[in-house]
């Protein structure tokens, strides 16, 4: 059997360059124990701009799931502590609501079915073509019913979490990737505190190199941003609580 | 349709810092040692991985025969000792080490 899994152009489409644009920014959990792929699917999401967390057992991926609100789950069917199959199904019997993209060198058409009526939303046979990747999770994020509320505001701006755009006075403030993250992150949760945890959660993977003042940092950049930009919004912080986003005046919006 | 060849600047992209090119070489010097001793169970683990990843990577010709046979061993049928030859030929070449098994 010859299996075609990559056109030409498919192979050349790996490149930056022809990275097609998507609907949000994503935190992703990848359960992969073929370290290869893992990082292979690693390196091309966060490429994508995602927050991508890989794990290579079972058990740290319910761990994991229990511990962070994840918009999308890859997980490969032959895990070294068992059956993906078995992940998924606790998965959802423990209401994990993310979708999930199963991936798998088992080729047979039984096998695809019973990875989707055990919970998976998707199906991707090993080998896979990069861009093939992409576009599943890409439609994977684009469901309807994963959609959250897509644009925020408060006071005289607007966060647009499908633009990846923060708007004040109708004038697009140019942000980069972290802070406009933080940003949508505190606006969703505006006029209630927010725990300093859940901003590194919510920026940063189990990977990612954080300092005790990286936080901080894009705290202080992006409170300069939105001064600069003429926003109605003060960020506050509360020393050892966390951050705070409220209309200027700290009335709520 | 016939599988294109990647070209070197397509698996440059998919394999920066040649880590499975690297795996690619350690997989053919065990296939190589494993089908000598007959340990067929440790044989099929990497043909498996070989046969999801190989392909991933643009080594096409090496994850097709990985895939052939990674379904003879889910079947339970016989792996020969030419197919195994074949994949090593087929790795040998991919890490421009022509002739070795051959």
């Amino acid at each position: 059997m010859t299996l075609d899994y990559g056109h030409a152009e498919g192979f050349a489409a790996a490149s930056r360059e022809h990275l097609e644009p998507i609907a949000a920014q994503a935190r992703i959990l990848v359960v992969e124990d073929d370290d290869n792929i893992a990082a292979l699917l690693g390196r091309e999401l966060r490429g994508l701009g995602h927050t991508v967390d890989t794990v290579r057992y079972a058990e740290d991926a319910l761990f994991a799931a229990r511990a962070n609100d994840y918009t999308l789950m890859i997980v490969d069917l032959g895990l070294p502590d068992g059956d993906g199959l078995d992940l998924v199904r606790e998965m959802r019997r423990r209401t994990v609501e993310a979708p999930i993209l199963m991936l798998t060198a088992r080729r047979r058409v039984e096998d695809r079915v019973m990875g989707l009526t055990s919970g998976a939303d998707d199906y991707l046979v090993k080998p896979f073509a990069v861009p093939e990747m992409r576009a599943r999770v890409t439609a994977l994020l684009r469901r309807p019913s994963r959609l959250r509320g897509h644009r925020i505001a408060i006071a005289n701006m607007v966060v647009d979490a499908d633009a990846l755009e923060a708007i004040v006075d109708g004038v697009s403030l140019a942000l980069p990737r972290k802070q406009f993250q933080l940003l949508e992150l505190l606006a969703r949760r505006k006029n209630h505190m927010t725990p300093k945890r859940m901003v590194e959660e919510a920026l940063y993977g189990f990977d990612d190199d954080v300092t005790a003042n990286s936080i901080e940092a894009q705290i202080s950049k992006l409170r300069r941003a939105l001064k600069a930009a003429g926003a109605g919004v003060a960020l506050e912080t509360r020393r050892g609580i966390g951050y705070r986003l409220v209309g200027a005046g700290g009335a709520p919006n | 349709m016939r599988t294109p060849r990647p070209t070197g600047q397509d698996l440059k992209l998919l394999d920066p810092d040649g880590s499975f090119r690297a795996r690619l070489d350690a997989d053919r010097q065990a296939i190589a040692q494993l089908s000598d001793s007959g340990r067929l169970e440790d044989l099929a683990r990497i043909v498996h991985g070989l046969a999801g990843a190989a392909g991933t990577f643009g080594y096409a010709e090496v994850g097709n025969i990985a895939i052939e046979l990674d379904d003879r061993f889910v079947a339970g049928e016989p792996v020969r000792a030419a197919d195994v030859a074949r994949l090593l030929a087929a790795l040998e070449q991919a890490l421009g080490l022509p002739g070795k098994s051959a």
